[in-house]
Order: structure tokens, then sequence, then C-alpha cells
């Protein structure tokens, strides 16, 4: 049944179109850092072999997606950023097997509380504090207690109240504990257990009845036996909101995102790793779409055979029992490689006329192939970036795929399948500062094919007669020439070498340069640069992008008129291709060829470079950030790419014409 | 009504449970059982399979509800030759449930082409409809099928769902459209995938479970049976146009493919059976005209000795504690995997199987000698032992609202023939026998 939906779906928005929108500020309780997505750990404090974390329990409210507010109670971090906040649910604590932790808690509640660290091997020593049914307590109004124990066996783990649990624990007294093992940080248990480190994702699962925290605010009596959860959580929020970044200022009580990311992997490369945690009371039916997972261990035991092996086993739906943890392993090891243009699926992609897009909002990028995007219908709102792939991993308890009685919410979060290079983008404008267009688009520049964005040199003419010694020549434009610096140019057999008056139309010329002689020149002879300068742009670029690469992949003709390309036997041109850093003082937008901005793409390859009459193909690294590349205000995220050609060496070097074929920006998208 | 136009290369097809019933012709919209070869016939190369179903809405029939049946979603095998309005005019208003289990073979191309009907008790409720291959690896979002990520399929319309399954074993396939409704409602299937091994002998056997290597996982007779539930909220709130709260779920029925004990024990249905070895539902929208709208029996029937395959999946929302007293049940696969990591055997031996929604396993269980001094019975093949698979949560072995004796519910028999009268080779799934 069709319904309206509450659903905050301009908080969804936000994660795709970050460029679009300012993503308000960032929730201080995760260490500053914190990635977007993927598990984060508290840092804590490590003196010699003791870790140690200052927990205060206290209240606070959650945000669900149908628009809800709930009141909870949780654990916050003293020493987070914001120095101890609230948060739902507790800290990720990780240590190192072995390793002496040290959880000191302060109790803001209105009663005792206190915490219990389950499939610990070590006995838990506890100073401070009172007595307890299951643990010692901390009293009630600011009463403290620490806990001491030996980080025992790696795996995931819960903590968890040990006072009132009935009540405590479904108010949101529960956390992770990670302990890792002594081998290193991309192992789970083992070396047969090897991960990314990278793709490290935490799913911790917890319901939540609101008429129980609704009593509990109002201190009137609530029945646990009439418990009827409403809201089934991942990480501490409810789907969509799951998907938000980590630390995102939408949820600022709830700092744990649920988005887990994988790329297409080869045999061999490491899996992701996935800890399940379930906090709840109920036991939850987890069904990944997209691929199997491997469960490796339940409960921070690895599945083992008695005789040694491994005995983990695939899934495409377990159920975690009430408390129980499970650690999967994730691989997207690609079989068919399906490809628009050299494996297509044997079925067409569905007409737009024959399909529906659910409540006019998809992550579908309008392909069916991972990496590209097509079209989608007019009205349709795509959080899809690049052509990525989402699938829904989610209860198969179907009701609780539901934020109360709304559907596709809850108990849910989003696989991202990034494609295998990162995001790749073409350019969408071009423009020549110095020279003219022979022929071609910018749409041409997309496809390595046999279509080209052919650049021709600027020609000018001399109104006058030449003799072959003046040194200052007049020409009818200086349009398209250089502005600054000294170049060539050439009038019939001659190049000259421009020395003076440069973007001006009387020139201060050296004759007879490269090789040639000087010599008389009629009225009106052409004056041809002997360099062309282009540039095109990527645009749509998302805040936050990282690692740019630049490909670019074309050839020089030795005709500016020829419709195919005329070979260029000797002294080939040389290529420069800069990338426009909009952050350098006098960039100017980078609006002419001459401007300051233009910075040449580093080494390897080393420039310039040879390019002759055969395409050459050359990709350039950017590592790191790739704020100061893209643009901002008018020129928000676009990233400008010039190519700079040049015939300045000997002998005789003749006008010449610079043929695009590809240029390509991958990035990895936020 | 036309048969099943043969549009596949492929020598084994769509074999949809009860249409292929041995001594019982096939059922009344599409003849099949002429054209199913023998199990494990192997072909040298992947082939290209093609089937078509309608998604619309109808009823079905449980005890305790006599006279007012439950409103439901479902899908519908048809002729993939009918247009769209051959389709909306045949079968509009006449789904089933459950949906028709699906064979295929490891990697072959199988395309399936979904139409959507509209629904005839609600004309204005305009939801779209989805497959999803529930556990299929590697999609692209296009065929995984479900709405928000990829597209759905409007009332009118078609779509064609590509896949080209690598991994055999069991799996399911539903709607995912508000799949907490759409689910419920009833668009749940068996969907299977039978190994390249099959065809081979080893081990004296030519049909597998897994490509095991070593005969482990052959059988002789295999049952798709899908678990269930039924909440009167949901079915009733969409017929009288009221709101359903997904999290207040509380289903009071338990099937096994759509029906509840003693339904799950009547067999395939078929034009040629009797009266009362049909399940007719009166359809309020087409003047209380019956329709069988419950095709897919759950009675294993099986001879002293045999190896029985029982694909087993979980498409209701609550977790199914199963037994078969009186037979261990070996467990060899979950999840379309087999149950064993390189030289590991992580396949195990129970008599309570748990299994949790959206879950799938593969049970490997041995007939036991007939015997006429244990429980029996007899029916219109001959007499039997019998044994019952049955859910051990006995508040799940109750027909909510029927004032009938004897236990209800998420039950079904496992019958062991007398040698007196063997049953023939089983040529399709869950083939019942008459």
């Amino acid at each position: 049944m069709m319904r309206q939906k509450a659903q905050r779906l301009a908080a969804v928005v936000t994660l795709a179109a970050g460029s679009a929108l300012v993503a308000p500020g960032h929730a201080d309780a995760l260490p500053a850092g914190a990635p977007r997505s993927g598990m984060v750990c508290t840092p804590g404090a490590v003196s010699g072999g003791t870790h140690t974390f200052n927990l205060v329990a206290k209240t606070g409210y959650i945000e669900t997606p149908d628009g809800n507010s709930v009141f909870m109670w949780s654990y916050a971090n003293a020493d987070a950023p914001d120095s101890g906040q609230f948060q739902s649910p507790g800290p990720v604590l990780c240590v190192t097997q072995g390793e002496t932790v040290v959880v000191n808690l302060t109790n803001n509640l209105p009663e005792p509380a206190s915490i219990v660290f389950p499939g610990q091997d070590a006995a838990v020593a506890a100073t401070g504090g009172a007595a307890g049914l299951l643990t010692t307590e901390a009293a009630a109004t600011s009463g403290t207690v620490s806990y001491r124990f030996t980080a025992g066996s790696p795996g995931s783990y819960l903590y968890e109240s040990g006072s009132d649990i009935a009540k405590q624990i479904e108010m949101g007294l529960y956390g992770a504990l990670i302990v890792r093992p002594s081998l290193g940080p991309g192992y789970a248990y083992d070396a047969a257990t090897a991960f990314d480190p990278a793709r490290e994702y935490l799913l911790l699962l917890s319901e939540i009845d609101p008429d129980l925290h609704h009593a509990v605010e109002t201190g009137t009596t609530y029945d646990v036996n009439a418990r009827r959860d409403r809201y089934f959580a991942v990480n501490g929020r409810e789907f969509p909101d799951t998907i938000q970044d980590n630390g995102s200022g939408l949820l600022p009580n709830q700092p744990y995102g649920a988005l887990v990311r994988i790329r297409p992997t080869s045999p061999g490369a490491p899996p992701a790793l996935v800890r399940m945690i379930n906090a709840g009371a109920l036991n939850h039916p987890f069904h990944p779409h997209g691929n199997h997972t491997t469960l490796i261990a339940q409960d921070g035991r690895p599945l083992r055979a008695p005789g040694g092996g491994s005995a983990s086993t695939e899934h495409f739906g377990e159920t975690i029992g009430s408390g129980q943890t499970e650690d999967f392993l994730l691989r997207w090891d690609d079989q068919d490689k399906w490809d628009p243009n050299t494996n297509p699926l044997p079925v067409a992609p569905p007409n737009y006329r024959n399909v529906a897009f659910k409540d006019g909002n998809t992550w579908y990028g309008g392909s069916p192939y991972l990496g590209y995007q097509g079209t989608l219908p007019t009205g349709v709102v795509s959080q899809n970036i690049c052509g990525e792939w989402y699938f829904p991993w989610h209860s198969h308890a179907l009701n609780e795929f539901a934020n109360f009685d709304s559907g596709f919410g809850g108990m849910a979060t989003l696989l991202r399948v990034d494609p295998p290079g990162g995001c790749t983008g073409y350019p969408t404008l071009s423009t020549i500062v110095g020279g003219v267009l022979k022929g071609g688009t910018v749409a041409d520049l997309g496809v390595d094919d046999t279509r080209y964005y052919m650049v021709n040199p600027r020609t000018t003419t001399r109104p006058t007669a030449t003799t072959a010694t003046q040194t200052s020549i007049t020409v009818a434009s200086a349009a398209g020439f250089p502005a600054s610096g000294d170049y060539y140019v050439r009038i019939d057999n001659e190049v000259l070498l421009v020395t003076g008056g440069q973007g001006t139309t009387t020139w201060t010329v050296g004759r007879g340069q490269l090789g040639t002689v000087a010599a008389t020149h009629l009225s009106s002879a052409t004056v041809t640069a002997l360099a062309v300068d282009w540039y095109a742009a990527v645009t749509g670029l998302p805040a936050g992008a990282q690692n740019l690469k630049v490909t670019y992949k074309g050839e020089n003709c030795g005709s500016t008129t020829a419709t195919t390309c005329v070979a260029i036997g000797s002294n080939p041109p040389q290529q420069t291709v800069k990338i426009c850093n909009w952050t350098i003082a006098g960039a100017a937008g980078c609006s002419s060829a001459t401007s300051a901005g233009w910075v040449a793409l580093p080494p390897p390859p080393a420039q310039p470079q040879n390019v002759g009459s055969s395409d050459v193909t050359s990709t350039w690294t950017l590592p790191g950030p790739a704020s100061a590349y893209v643009g901002t205000g008018s020129n928000g995220g676009q990233v400008r790419v010039l190519v700079h050609t040049q015939r300045y060496t000997g002998p005789n070097p003749a006008p010449f014409s610079t043929w695009g074929n590809l240029m390509a920006l991958t990035y990895d998208a936020p | 009504m036309k048969a099943m136009a043969r549009i596949s290369t492929r020598r084994e097809f769509l074999r949809a449970v009860g249409w292929g019933a041995a001594g019982v012709a096939a059922g009344g919209l599409i003849g099949m059982a002429e054209q199913n070869s023998p199990l494990g016939a192997r072909r040298a190369e992947a082939a290209t399979t093609a089937l078509s179903l309608v998604a619309t809405d109808g009823y079905l029939s449980v005890p305790g509800r006599e006279g007012n049946p439950l409103y439901i979603f479902g899908f519908v095998p048809v002729d993939p030759a009918l247009s769209v309005a051959e389709l909306i005019s045949t079968y509009k208003g006449h789904t089933k449930h459950t949906a028709p289990t699906l064979e295929f073979l490891q990697n072959d191309d199988i395309k399936i082409t979904l139409t959507n009907l509209g629904l005839v008790q609600r004309p204005d409720l305009t939801d779209s409809h989805t497959i999803h291959w529930h556990g299929f690896d590697l999609p692209s979002p296009v065929n995984d099928g479900v709405p928000e990520v990829s597209v759905a399929v409007p009332i009118g319309k078609q779509v064609t769902y590509f896949y080209r399954p690598h991994r055999e074993g069991t799996y399911m396939y539903h709607c995912h459209f508000e799949d907490v409704e759409h689910v419920q409602m009833g668009m749940t299937g068996i969907v299977f995938v039978r190994p390249a091994q099959d065809g081979t002998s080893i081990g004296g056997f030519t049909r597998f479970a897994y490509n095991d290597g070593d005969g482990s996982t052959g059988y002789h007779r295999h049952f798709a049976i899908l678990f269930n539930e039924l909440w009167t909220n949901f079915h009733d709130g969409d017929r009288d146009i009221q709101e359903s709260i997904a999290t207040d779920y509380d289903p009071q029925w338990f099937t096994l493919n759509g029906r509840v004990y003693p339904q799950t024990v009547l067999p395939n249905d078929s034009t040629s059976l009797p009266a009362d070895m049909r399940i007719a539902t009166p359809n309020p929208n087409y003047d209380d005209a019956p329709d069988y709208s419950q095709p897919n029996s759950a009675l294993i029937q099986v001879n002293p000795g045999d190896r029985s395959l029982l694909r087993l999946a979980n498409l209701g929302y609550q977790q199914h504690s199963m037994q078969l007293p009186g037979i261990p049940m070996h467990v060899i696969g979950q999840d379309a995997a087999l149950l064993r990591n390189g030289a590991v055997d992580t396949s195990y031996w129970t008599n309570t199987l748990y299994l949790g929604p959206g879950e799938a396993r593969d049970v490997l269980f041995d007939a036991p000698g007939y015997d006429a001094a244990r429980p029996s019975g007899s029916d219109s093949w001959g007499s039997y032992n019998v044994y019952y698979f049955k859910n051990r949560d006995w508040r799940k072995l109750a027909n909510f609202g029927s004032t009938a004796p004897g236990p209800g519910g998420m039950m079904t028999e496992v019958r062991v023939y007398s040698p007196a009268r063997p049953l023939p080779a089983q040529t399709v799934v869950s083939q019942t026998y008459v």
C-alpha cells in the first residue's frame, strides 16, 4: 500500500550531493579525523600496557527518521572532543589482546548503574562503588566505579549494564568492545582472518519500545512483558539515518553510521570485515543483499573444526541471537563483469516507460552497470554519485525493516559497491585559451574512440610587408597569443621569437629562429603560433573527493587542415598537461593560459612529453584531498585540466594541430 | 487456455510444484507434465530459460475463516506469449500463494518477465511490484528487484529480469516493493539451482543438492517447502482500505507452501482431482466462483530407503523450530552454500531445525523401512507409515479460530509407503501421487 512517507529525505540527499549542500557541523563525540564510514574506535588513553576509558552514564534523546524523538540512557565518552555529550550507543572501545583495560564509570543517572563485559575470559576487578546483583555498581547521581580486566581472546564483544537490566539495557546502556589480536589491526583473529583495515565495519543491533522510554522519562510504571518494539536500530540509528556519515551533524547524539562500502575484489586481496553485535532482546535475522557473507566467528570464538581447519560458513541470511556477536568477511569477486561495451547484460535495461521509481527518489544511477550513470526521468531525485551500486542489508523479520508504521526503515543499512577504479568523470566544458577550434566537441573527450576534440594554433596577419631584418612588427590582433613570456611564431618558412610587446599588436621579435632563415614576407602574410592551449573541465565533483587521477590521451598532427591526422615524422611537439589549483594566489580562476593557477601534473610520467601523430595515453595521480583542485562558488565542483602543446624546437618547426581523444578524471567519492 | 509455449532451448524448464504430478493431469492453468523430461539430463552447454509471472490479487482459504477468505497478493506463472491485455482478462484477481517453485540449472541464462496486472479488490491501490531473487550473488541492482535502489514494475507494465546463477542451492524469491506488506500478502516462492554435477553418476546418485564431488548430497526425491505466516491485519486491512502498522505484527496462521495442516497433505492442485482433494476459495470479486489459489502441496511421499532432500526456506517474519520425530535430519546446505569448508565437513545432524526469516536449509533424510506396526495410514495410493514434519512450538500448530479437532498450522506428513505399491521415480520437485 502506497503511503506518504515522513522520512527525512533531505537528510539523505546530503550524503550524495555534498557539493550542493553545506553539511552541518560535525558531532564531536568522535575523535578528530574519524572516517566518514566504517567502525570508529574510541582512542582512550594508553599508558604502558594499560588502556583507560572514562565513561559517563547519562540521559539524552535520539531522533528517528519518522520524526520522533526518543528518551534514552547511554554511556558517553568523557574524553571525547565534546567532553562527554550524550551519545547512543556507547563509545566503541577497541583494545588489544593482553592489554589491561580500565573503564572508569561516572553515573549521572537517577539510579545505580554499572557495566558488565560478557565474554571476557579474565575476571573483572572493580574499585569503588557498591556491590550489586551482577557486578559492582556506581551509585545514583554522580557515583563512580572503576573496572579493570585483561583483554582476552580477540573478537567482537558487547558491554552493557549489569543493573536493572530489563530496563537499563532497553534504555540504551550498551556498546561494542573490540579486542584486536596482537597480530595487528588487519587481522580479526589469526592469519586466516586477515582483512582490509580500511574496510572494517560494525553493525550493532538494538530495539526500542518508545512506550517504555516514555514511562522512564515520566517516572511512570511499565510492564516489560507488554514490550512492543517500534524502532529497530543499527548502531543506534534507524534507516535511512544509518547511511549518514559517522559524526553527521544531523544526528548529534547518534554518531555511528552503518554504511558498508566495498569495491570489487580480486582473489587474494583481503576482504572487508563486518562485526555484528546484537544488543537487543530479540533475535534478528539479518539479510545481506548482493553477496554471501562468510561467518568466521561467533561470540569472539573463531569457527574451527576439531582438527583445526576453518569451519566458517557462508550466508545470505543469518539469525544473530540476543546478546550474540558474529564476525563476517565480505568479498566482491565478480565473475561475469558485465560491461555495457564489452559484455552487455543479455537483457537490455528496462525502458523507463515500463518502470516506476519509488517515492521519486532513488539510489539507482540510471545504468545497470557498475561505474556508469544514465539519464533518469525528470523529477526523480538520484542519490547516486557516479554509478556505484547500492544494496539493502536488513532484518528479514520484515516488521523490523520499518520505522513504526512505514516500511523501508528500521533495522537496515546499505551496502555501497564502488566502481573498481573509483568514480570517473569526463569533461563537460572546454575552453580554448590559445588556439582555434578545428573540429569536434568536448563530448569527444569523453570516449576513447576515433573522434577527437581538435585545436589549431592561433593565427593573425601582418598588415604590411616584412623585411628580412625588421625586429619590430605589428600584427592585426594579439588575441590568443600569450600575454607574457617569450614565444615562437611562424611566418611563411621563417620562425620568429617574440620577446617584447606580448599582449599588444606591436611585437619585438628575433628573426630566423630554430634553424630557419630570416626572409622577407608579403603584406597580409599569415602569422601562426607554434603552441596551443586549451582546457576542459569535469564538473559536479562531490565535496570531499580524494585521490584525483587525470588521464589524457591525444596526439598532434602535421596539418591544420587535413581531416585525417597527418604524420609528424620528427621534431614532435611537447605536451604539458596542467591542473588548476584554484587556491594559488593569482590563479584568477585559471581563465587564461598563463594563469598562475596552472600547475603541471606531477610525475610520473615526467613532463613535458613528446607527443607526435600517434595517441599517447598518460595518467597522473594527485594523492590526498582534492579540495585545492575543485572549484568553488560559480565554479563549484569543477576540475580544470589544461593541455599546453608547443613546438619550440628546431629544426624548422611547422604549425601543427592538437587532437584530444580522451580526458578522464577518476577519484574516490566521499 | 493455452499450454505454456516452449520458448526455451532448455529441455528442463520451470517446474512448478503440482503441475507434474504422476497420475494427476496437469493443473488447471498450464500443461507441462508431458513436457517434463527426467531430472538429471545433462546438457553440453549453458542455455537460456525464459518464463513469465504475473502479479495480482486474489483470495485463499484457511480453517477458521470459513466463508471469509483471506485477501492476498501473489505471483502466477503464465504463458509468455500472452499479451498484457490477455493476461489481465485471464489472471487479474486470481492470484495464488505460494508462487511456483522455480528450478534452474547452474550457469544458465535466465529471463523472468514480470507483468503487474493490478488489483481487482483495490482499484485505488496502485502498488508496483518487483522480483527479488533472495540470496543471488553480485546482481546488478536492476536485477535485484529492490525498488528504492533500482526500479519497480507499475500496473500494466512488464519488465524482464536477468540472472546467471553461478551458485547452486536453495533460494527464495519475493516482491521487494513495500516488502513488509507485499511479502506478508503472499508474494513468495522458492527458487533453486541444480548443480552442474547433476546427471553424472556418483555414489549411486545422479541428482545432487550441490557440486559435492563425492555424492554426499545425492538424493532420490526432493521437496521444496516454504514457511510463511498469515497475519489478518495486513490481509483484511488491505481488503478494507485500512492502515496496518507493521510493528504490530502478530500472525494467526503458520503455513507450509501457503497451506496449513491438514491442507498441507492434500496433493498439488490439479483439475483432475476430486473436489475433496482441492482447496477451493470462493472469490468475492467474481461472484464467489472458486479459485484454486493454494496450488502447492507440502506432502512428502517416499518409498522406504529413499534419500530425500528437503529444500526449506522461511519467508515468514518469525523463526521456526521444525522437527521430524522418528527420522534424524542431516543439514548439508544452508543459504545456497554446501556445508563444507575445504576438507572440513560443517554439515550436522539434528532433530530440531531452527530456521530464521530469509534463511534456507537443505536437509537430507533417509526414509525408514515400512513397518505395519508403526503409526500408519492409507490414502488413495496405498498404506504408509506416517512421520510428522512439524513446528516444535505448538502455538504454531493451531488454526486460529478453527473449531476442527486436531493439530493445524505448520505441519505436514512424511508418508513412507508400503513396498506393496512403490512410488514411481520422481520427475518433478515436490511431486505428489494419488
